[in-house]
C-alpha cells in the first residue's frame, strides 16, 4: 500500500511516498517557499520520480503539529482534501511523536521540543519500546524555563530533540540537569518517519476520521478583542 | 509502535473514483464547477452547472462563535473552516448529484479576506483540482460578488453597472465585460457593512450587528431624521 505523507507544522516542511518495503521519494525544504507554494508541486515531484500518480495512493498521513498554526493548518487541509477527493483513508500522527521517533535506539528517557515561539515550547516525554517509542505524558506547552525545572527533577539522563531542544539548550544546562542534545538533522518531524509510523495503523485500519482530524493546536486561540475596553474609553 | 491514545474511528468510505467526464480545456454549457469560499466566517462550498445553474449551495456560519467576542477572532475562523469544509465538500457534491469526478473546475477565493481562512479554501481546492486534474481557479472575492448577479437573475448580462456593498468593501463598478472592469467610485472611509457593525457595538448591540439593526429599524419611525437627497 503506497501512503503519501505530508508535515508542515514547523519551518522544515517535507512530503514523502512510501509502503511498506520503505519510502520511495521525499522532498523536504526548510526556508523559502510558504507551504502553500511547496506542497503540491513538491507531491507532484515525487509522484512522477516514482512513476506514480494520485490513484495509486492508498492513504494520506498528516503531521497534526503542534507547531505553526499556519503550517498545520495547511497540511492538515491539504491532507484531508486529497484523502476525500481519493476516497482513502487518512492517518494523522503527532509531530513531537514524529522528532522522538528519530531517536527511538535510545536507551534514555527521550524528550520531544519543538519551538512554539513567543518563548514557549511544545514537549513529551517517550522511552523506547519494541519496535518503536511509548508516549509516557501528554503533548504539552510550557515555557523553556519550567520544563528544565521538570528536567532536572528526574533522576534519570534525559535525551533531548527537537529545534527547540537546540534553541534553548543553555537554559535546560544551567539547570544542571544531566541531559544529551540530539543534533540538527533530528531537529525537525519529518513526512519519512510519518509514512513508516502510518502504514502499520493503515494496516491495521487504524484510521481517524476525515471528518473530525484537526490540528493539534494546544493552545486557544487568540486572545478575545476587548471590545468592552474599546466601548469604556470612547465614554 | 507510538502508543497513541487517541485512536481515531474508520473513516467514511465514498464511491471509487470513475473516469474523468471530458479532457482539460474543454468548456461546454454544462460544465460542472467546485466553489470554494472561505474568506471569512462563513465556510461555503456549492456546484454550479454552466456558470449559471446552482446545483447545491452549502453554506455553514460560524456566527456563534465569534458571538462571545464581538466581533471575528481571525485564528477562531481559521480553526473553524478546517473542521467545517470537508462535511461541505461532501454535502455540496450530495445535493448536485455529483462525485469529485464529474467536475471540470475547482474555484476558490483569492481574496481580499483573512489570510488563514483563505489558506484553507485555496490549499484544499489545489488538491482536488490536482487530484482530479482539472484546472484550479482563483477568484477575487469583488469580482465573486460582481458575478453573483448572474446567478439571481437569469438576463443579467455585460455591460453592466455594479454596485458592491458588503463587509469589507463599497464599490460602484463599470462592468463592461467579462473580467473587464472599471471602479468609478468607494467609500473614503469605511464600507457600509463595516459602519454598521462599529454602529451596532458602541450601542451595545449582539454580534452581528448588521442583522440586528436591520430588524430594529422595521420599528422606528422613518419621518424622525430628514437625510439629503443626492441629485446625480
Ligand atoms: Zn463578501
Amino acid at each position: 500500500m503506497l501512503v503519501l505523507g505530508i508535515e508542515t507544522s514547523t519551518p522544515q516542511a517535507s512530503v514523502a511516498i512510501g509502503s511498506e518495503q520503505g519510502v520511495v521519494a521525499s522532498a523536504m525544504v526548510s526556508r523559502g517557499a510558504s507551504y502553500n507554494e511547496f506542497l503540491l508541486p513538491a507531491i507532484r515531484f515525487c509522484l512522477d520520480e516514482a512513476g506514480l500518480g494520485y490513484r495509486n495512493l492508498g492513504g494520506v498521513a498528516v503531521g497534526l503539529g503542534p507547531g505553526l498554526y499556519s503550517g498545520m493548518r495547511v497540511g492538515v487541509a491539504t491532507a484531508k482534501a486529497l484523502a476525500q477527493a481519493l476516497s482513502v483513508p487518512i492517518v494523522g500522527l503527532a509531530s513531537l511523536d514524529l522528532v522522538a521517533y528519530e531517536v527511538r535506539y535510545s536507551a534514555k528517557t527521550i524528550c520531544a521540543v519543538l519551538d512554539a515561539r513567543r518563548n514557549k515550547v511544545f514537549h513529551a516525554f517517550y522511552r523506547s519500546s519494541p519496535g518503536g517509542i511509548q508516549r509516557m505524558t501528554r503533548h504539552a506547552i510550557e515555557s523553556p524555563e519550567r520544563l528544565s525545572v521538570g528536567i532536572a527533577s528526574r533522576p534519570e539522563e534525559v535525551l533531548m530533540v527537537g529545534n527547540g531542544a537546540l534553541l534553548y539548550r543553555h537554559i535546560f544546562e544551567e539547570a544542571g540537569s544531566v541531559i544529551e542534545v540530539g543534533s540538527m538533522s533530528h531537529a525537525f518531524p519529518d513526512a519519512r518517519a510519518l509514512v513508516e509510523l502510518a502504514i502499520p495503523r493503515m494496516f491495521r485500519e487504524d484510521f481517524d476520521s476525515l471528518f473530525d482530524l484537526q490540528p493539534l493546536y494546544l493552545r486557544r486561540s487568540a486572545k478575545p478583542i476587548e471590545w468592552e475596553r474599546i466601548r469604556g474609553s470612547r465614554a | 509502535m507510538i502508543d497513541d491514545p487517541s485512536a481515531g474511528s474508520p473513516v467514511a468510505t465514498l464511491p471509487s473514483p470513475l473516469a474523468r467526464r471530458q479532457p482539460i480545456g474543454e468548456w461546454d454549457e454544462d460544465a460542472l464547477v467546485l466553489g470554494i469560499e472561505t474568506s471569512c466566517d462563513e465556510t461555503s462550498a456549492a456546484v454550479v452547472r454552466g456558470g449559471r445553474e446552482i446545483l447545491s449551495n452549502v453554506v455553514g456560519s460560524q456566527t456563534s462563535l465569534h458571538g462571545e467576542y464581538g466581533g471575528i477572532v481571525p485564528e477562531v475562523a481559521a480553526r473553524a473552516h478546517v473542521e467545517a469544509l470537508t462535511p461541505a465538500l461532501a454535502e455540496a457534491l450530495l445535493q448536485a448529484d455529483a462525485t469529485f469526478w464529474d467536475l471540470d473546475a475547482v474555484a476558490a477565493t483569492r481574496g481580499p479576506g483573512l489570510i488563514g481562512s483563505l489558506l484553507v479554501g485555496i490549499a484544499e481546492a489545489k488538491s482536488i483540482a490536482a487530484v482530479l486534474e482539472v484546472p484550479f481557479v482563483a477568484v477575487n472575492h469583488l469580482e465573486a460578488h460582481l458575478y453573483s448577479n448572474l446567478l439571481a437573475d437569469p438576463k443579467a448580462r455585460f455591460p453592466a453597472l455594479a454596485l458592491i456593498i458588503s463587509g469589507g468593501h463599497t464599490l460602484l463598478v463599470d462592468a463592461h465585460d467579462h473580467g473587464g472592469y472599471d471602479v468609478l467610485g468607494g467609500t473614503i472611509d469605511d464600507a457600509a457593512g463595516e459602519a454598521f457593525d462599529k454602529v451596532a457595538r458602541f450601542l451595545g448591540l449582539d454580534y452581528p450587528g448588521g442583522p440586528e439593526i436591520d430588524r430594529l429599524s422595521l420599528l422606528g419611525n422613518p419621518e424622525a431624521v430628514r437625510f439629503p437627497r443626492a441629485m446625480l
